[in-house]
């Protein structure tokens, strides 16, 4: 497949007919900064009733219930739900580990990072992206609307998967810039050989609803149906680091056992943090990703 | 002493094996090279492999063994090499000890035609002993001192052909030179031959000691006659080398006699047996012929039954016919050979053959006394003739012609001495020839029989124990006379044969004694008569056995003393001038004729004839067996000599190279 050149190639107009349905999902009702479209857990000024309590001393009066002190000739207050906006963060791996496998992985997220920010610039949410993978982040914040959308493509047709680490700085980033309370989207392969754990700390504690989305290449999930045999020389695309393997069913079998036990340590961690994990295969279809997958998931709805 | 651990390693081979070195070592070293060579690839990350190889590496000598088929080719190969090298000694007959006695069996049933292109089991023997030879002395990367080796051939006796040598070229040849003999197979005569070179005499210990116990390469089809009275010492070893087939079946002829027909003297009678070892019956044609001359066959074959295991012993027992051929005519003396029609794998024992003397119409001449009792004997056989002589007439009648005595085929002198004994054949009675090898020195009273030669013709049925005698003369035997009967009181009855003289002398007067009133008498009368008669040479007429001594009185001064061996080439033998020549071991069965010049220019060549037959029933039985019981030990054989066997390691070697190969393969697909 050719790597990505246009915004079509990011996302054509089929699949934006078909996101144009979904929301993004938050399982937290956040306050945004502009009256939004979801609701949010402050008491407000929408129409939507949610409680009531006595009335005290310099309360506005507009909201008492006159009805109620006809009745019992108290004063209560009624209380209604604030709508608020949605903050939505797209944090994508640009780390030189992305930079692999047929199809590709840094395309791929990409591409799944171009599809969540139009769901979530249709849903009038603010979506801010933000890529990561050296000490060096880049960003794009503050977007709201339709309109951004070529905008966000060109922005992410810009990036280049050639960092190195910088897992942990990106996220302390995040979880410090101030980007309000939201749904963090985190796509990467999370092969960190500094680890993952200490990034994830950071922005678990924030307030966010963080989706850890692990891209993996169909290559490093079955290394043995993809070619890889033989005495090999492995080298690190990110580190240069050179490891032999001869690969012998017995080293492919456990290989698949460290991933899988990766895996398993991930998400394990993100249950613990109240974390999503979802691995997401690189061969997988992005419509039935979105679709299907992080519908069940509960990320969209 | 333990024998010093030898791990031999024989190249048999060097040019091939050099050559499937060179074929094979460098593609499987370049097939590893290969193997070895890895190909760089740049990944995502590497975390996860540099993981799974350290937990494999980690985890190995702990995890739980799991069946995997390249761990299983490896073992193998690896028990290849192993057994390879190990050389196993006990079932490649190799050789552990420092001295090691060839012991090639040479005796009849080794000539059976049963071994690759029809070659015969002695011939199959010599090549295996040889190939064992070599490969003891062949040397090798795992080879340690190779033993000295000595070479005996044996049948009904051993024959040292080669002591203790480290030269293997000396041993093969010895070896290569071993003739095959018709004789029965008697091992224990060979193995303390052997033991006299392995045991150190010490003056200060009174036992022997055997200071390195040999071991023993037995080259045989197992048939030995001894084997129960044969024990291998402590410390002694021994590989039994099968050769030959232990299915080959054989039938011979078991016996043969031949008799003149007292009635028709012209015609001879012949009996024979034929013995089949076969698991089958056997059936043939006998032919008889006479002077290589076919004179009879069987009207019909003669059926032979199968061997069977005998109920009480449990022993294999031949099958036998006996044959009994129409009455041949035969007026003269000569060769009488049986022949069966049809040839087996074993040859000598399909023929057979007796000497049968011309037919005895004696002239017989009594000079002097001519007592009663020996006129009435011979009166009592049937003579050409009988003439009676007064001494004085016989006196003048040889000094009128001397050779006057070669008319009479036998003189009896009775009770007198003439002039001269130069030639004829006599028997004598009681007045010592003086002039022919006897001293008398006067009479003895009351002798009785002290000792008695009983094998000797004269003495067949002749009993005399009850003997007395009322007086005899006391003589002193010449160093040609050979005494028979011996008296308390001196020679009693002795024969002498100079050829052209021969004379049976009994020193006493039948008339002064007991002995005409016993049955013995007439017997001794008989035989005496017909012993001289034929000359003197008994022998003749009874078939040797292989392996016997021939042996025959020559007449003084006979001169070009041969011997025509049964293939046809003539032997000179030495000793013309003795009183008698012998010949021998006769090794292979068939006629030896010996013949001689009297003196020169006086008469022509005398021809004596020996019969030489292989005895079916100790060398007929030809299958091979499978192991040989000594009297304590059993040892099983190896077939083909061990010399397969003890050339496995190429096979091991290659065996192990192709699991490699194998191993190699699957690796390449599993990977």
């Amino acid at each position: 497949m050719s790597r990505l050149e246009r915004v079509d190639d990011l996302i054509d107009s089929r699949l934006m007919a078909r996101l144009d349905s979904l929301d993004v999902v938050s399982r937290k009702i956040f306050t945004g900064k502009i009256q939004g479209e979801r609701r949010s857990r402050r008491r407000g000024q929408s129409v939507e009733f949610a409680d009531f309590r006595n009335y005290s001393h310099g309360d506005d009066l507009r909201f008492v219930d006159w009805n109620i002190y006809a009745r019992l000739d108290r004063l209560f207050l009624k209380l209604f739900l604030e709508e608020e906006d949605l903050s939505m963060v797209i944090a994508v791996d640009q780390s030189l580990s992305m930079e692999g496998g047929d199809p590709n992985k840094f395309d791929y997220a990409r591409r799944l990072a171009m599809a969540l920010g139009y769901i979530g610039l249709v849903n009038n949410n603010r979506v801010s992206l933000f890529g990561f993978g050296s000490s060096r982040i880049e960003r794009l914040t503050g977007m709201r609307g339709r309109r951004r959308t070529r905008e966000m493509g060109r922005w992410l047709l810009d990036r280049n998967a050639d960092g190195v680490g910088g897992f942990t700085d990106g996220m302390r980033t995040i979880a410090l810039g101030g980007q309000g309370r939201g749904v963090l989207l985190v796509l990467s392969d999370f092969l960190f050989p500094d680890g993952y754990d200490k990034g994830l700390a950071y922005v678990a504690g924030r307030g966010f609803d963080v989706f850890a989305l692990q891209v993996l290449a169909p290559e490093e999930t079955d290394p043995a149906r993809h070619g890889l045999a033989g005495d090999l020389r492995l080298i690190d695309s990110e580190t240069g680091r050179e490891t032999e393997v001869t690969a012998s069913t017995a080293v492919l079998a456990q290989y698949k056992r460290s991933l899988e036990t990766y895996v398993a340590g991930l998400r394990e961690f993100c249950v613990r943090r109240s974390i999503t994990h979802q691995l997401v295969e690189t061969s997988l279809n992005l419509d039935t990703l979105l679709l299907d997958y992080l519908r069940r998931r509960g990320l969209l709805q | 002493m333990t024998p010093p651990l030898i791990l031999s390693i024989a190249w048999l081979t060097p040019f091939a094996a050099s050559i499937v070195a060179l074929s094979t070592i460098p593609p499987l070293i370049a097939l590893y090279f290969l193997r070895l060579r890895r190909a760089r690839r740049v990944i995502s990350s590497t975390m996860l492999w540099t993981r799974a190889t350290q937990d494999l590496r980690a985890n190995a000598p702990f995890q739980r063994l799991r069946f995997s088929i390249l761990l299983l080719l490896q073992l193998l190969a690896l028990a290849l090499v192993i057994l390879a090298i190990a050389q196993p000694q006990v079932d490649l007959g190799e050789s552990q000890a420092a001295r090691v006695v060839f012991l090639i069996d040479r005796s009849g049933s080794m000539s059976t035609l049963d071994g690759i292109d029809g070659a015969t089991r002695l011939a199959e023997a010599k090549r295996l002993a040889a190939d064992r030879l070599r490969a003891l002395h062949g040397g090798g990367l795992f080879s340690g001192p190779a033993p000295a080796v000595m070479v005996i051939a044996f049948a009904k006796d051993g024959q040292l052909l080669c002591p203790f040598t480290d030269n293997v070229a000396q041993a093969i040849a010895a070896v290569e030179g071993i003739e095959p003999t018709d004789e029965t197979t008697s091992l224990l005569d060979s193995l303390e031959l052997a033991r006299a070179f392995t045991t150190v005499t010490d003056p200060d210990n009174a036992s022997p000691v055997v200071a390195d116990p040999p071991a023993y390469e037995l080259f045989s089809d197992g048939r030995i006659s001894d084997l129960n009275r044969t024990v291998l010492r402590a410390g002694e070893k021994l590989v039994y080398h099968r050769i030959g087939k232990s299915t080959t079946p054989n039938a011979g002829i078991g016996a043969l006699a031949a008799a003149r027909n007292p009635d028709r003297p012209d015609e001879v009678q012949i009996f024979a047996r034929v013995v089949n070892w076969g698991s089958t019956a056997y059936s043939s044609d006998l032919e008889v012929r006479v002077d290589d001359r076919l004179r009879a066959v069987t009207p019909k074959p003669i059926d032979v039954p199968a061997s069977a295991i005998d109920a009480r012993g449990g022993i294999q027992v031949a099958g036998e016919t006996q044959v009994v051929f129409p009455s041949l005519s035969m007026p003269t003396g000569g060769v009488i050979e049986v022949r069966l029609a049809q040839n087996d794998a074993l040859v000598a024992d399909d023929r057979a053959a007796v000497i049968a003397a011309p037919p005895e119409a004696l002239r017989v001449a009594v000079v002097g006394r001519g007592a009663f009792v020996i006129r009435s004997l011979l009166e009592g056989m049937s003579l050409a003739s009988l003439e009676l002589f007064a001494l004085a007439d016989w006196n003048a009648k040889v000094r009128a012609d001397p050779a006057s005595p070669d008319a009479f085929d036998v003189i009896v002198i009775d009770d007198a001495m003439p002039d001269a004994l130069t030639r004829g054949r006599y028997l004598i009675f009681n007045a010592p020839p003086a002039s022919a090898g006897v001293s008398p020195y006067g009479t003895k009273e009351s002798a009785i029989v002290r000792s008695v030669r009983d094998e000797h013709p004269l003495l067949q049925y002749v009993n005399l124990d009850d003997l007395f005698i009322g007086s005899m003369q006391a003589v002193a035997a010449g160093g040609d006379i050979e005494v028979i009967v011996e008296a308390s009181e001196g020679p009693l009855i002795m024969t002498m044969n100079r050829g052209s003289l021969t004379y049976v002398y009994v020193a006493f007067d039948p008339m002064e004694s007991d002995w005409p009133f016993q049955r013995g008498f007439v017997n001794f009368f008989a035989n005496a008569v017909t012993w001289l008669a034929a000359g003197g040479n008994s022998v003749a007429d009874e078939p040797l056995a292989p392996g016997d001594v021939a042996k025959a009185r020559l007449p003084r001064g006979a001169q070009g003393a041969m011997v025509r061996l049964p293939g046809g080439e003539e032997v000179a033998l030495p000793g013309a001038d003795a009183s008698s020549i012998s010949y021998g071991p006769l090794r292979l069965s068939g006629i030896y004729r010996m013949h001689w010049t009297e003196s020169k220019g006086q008469l022509g060549p005398t021809q004596l004839a020996f019969a030489v037959n292989m005895n079916s029933r100790a060398e007929g039985r030809t299958e091979t067996a499978q192991e040989i019981n000594f009297a304590t030990e059993r040892v099983a054989g190896v077939q083909g000599g061990g010399l397969t066997e003890s050339a496995l390691w190429p096979w091991l070697l290659l065996g192990a190279l192709a699991v490699l190969c194998a191993e190699w393969w699957v690796w390449l697909r599993r990977v």
